[in-house]
């Protein structure tokens, strides 16, 4: 598994160039400038939901008449080990692995599949089981919106990470300057992951009524 | 001027796992409560030990697999910052609507 690569000499430079007067390197403080931006948007959606949950419909169930919430809990435990094998990933090539890092990259973007895989599960069972689409009241618009858009958080990491894979497989590991590509496509992964903690707590099962 | 790396040690891969079980672990406290509060109705309770324990997740996400409490000050002031605005801008708004006032 273990394949050390020392990186080329320019890159290495090259990395610790990027430096600014903050001390930071500039597409890190970007990526945690745009991260914190994040929560302004997931807020909004968040709080649109909060919003409408708690209303009466004349029109079909509401989200918090119909969860999984065994099925959501499984979803949530998957995407929280995705974060382990994320920073298990970044760690790993830290220390030169370049077979770890691989494994771990794919292990991550597999982990973050099969939640997609499971989100695809739960809407199809919400419009079918229960006739409850994008349009059948603003509270399902709400839930629709803000998972959806989540999901396809966790679509782009998944691209992101396969696109890590594929590089380090065609050039046989990743360099130093690469390294910082790893981090910052993990902290987009782990903000995705925290931004699941508070939807399953506050969307899912805060709002649930027990009778789905 | 370039500054110097923050380097601190990181955890090492073992107790990245750990860190992982006990994330685990709060998520089964999580839905247990809330099959507790269906049968039991724990009212406020129910909320405020759900949002400790989210709250305890996203902390131990962020520091320790995000790596912000081994980081520069000023990426965590960043964070924060979008963070503490989106909190109290989105707290004003469901207040104002009088969902935060709803006794669940």
């Amino acid at each position: 598994m273990s394949e050390p690569t020392a990186p080329p000499e320019d890159e290495a430079v090259a990395h610790h160039d990027e430096h600014e007067s903050t001390g930071v390197e500039n597409r890190k403080l970007g990526m945690w400038v745009f991260l914190s931006s994040e929560f302004l948007f997931f807020g909004a959606l968040i709080t649109n939901y909060l919003l409408y949950f708690g209303r009466e419909y004349p029109q079909g169930p509401t989200p918090a008449e119909v969860y999984d919430i065994p099925f959501t809990s499984v979803s949530s435990f998957v995407l929280l080990m995705s974060s382990l094998t994320m920073v298990l990933a970044h760690n790993a090539l830290s220390r030169r692995d370049q077979g770890a890092t691989r494994t771990w990259l794919l292990a991550t973007a597999m982990l973050g599949s099969v939640f997609l895989a499971g989100q695809v599960f739960e809407f199809t069972e919400f419009i079918v089981e229960y006739d409850m689409t994008l349009s059948t009241n603003p509270a399902a618009s709400a839930f629709y919106v803000l998972t959806g858009f989540h999901g396809t958080h966790v679509a782009i990491g998944v691209i992101m990470l396969l696109s890590l894979f594929g590089l380090s497989k065609r050039l046989g590991g990743l360099s130093e300057r690469q390294h910082l590509n790893v981090e910052l496509v993990g902290l987009y992964w782990h903000f995705v992951d925290i931004i699941w903690i508070v939807i399953f707590t506050v969307v899912y099962l805060l709002t649930a009524t027990g009778g789905g | 001027m370039v500054a110097e790396e923050h380097h601190v040690a990181h955890p090492r891969p073992s107790q990245y796992v750990k860190i992982a079980i006990l994330l685990a672990v709060l998520t089964a406290i999580e839905v247990a409560i809330y099959y507790i509060n269906i049968s039991l109705s724990l009212g406020w309770v129910n909320t405020a030990m759900l949002l400790v324990l989210a709250a305890l997740k996203f902390i131990i996400v962020i520091g320790w697999y995000m790596h912000l409490r081994f980081e520069k000050i000023t990426l965590s002031r960043f964070f924060g910052f979008g963070f503490a605005l989106a909190l109290s801008l989105y707290a004003i708004v469901l207040v104002s609507f009088g969902v935060l006032a709803l006794n669940r």
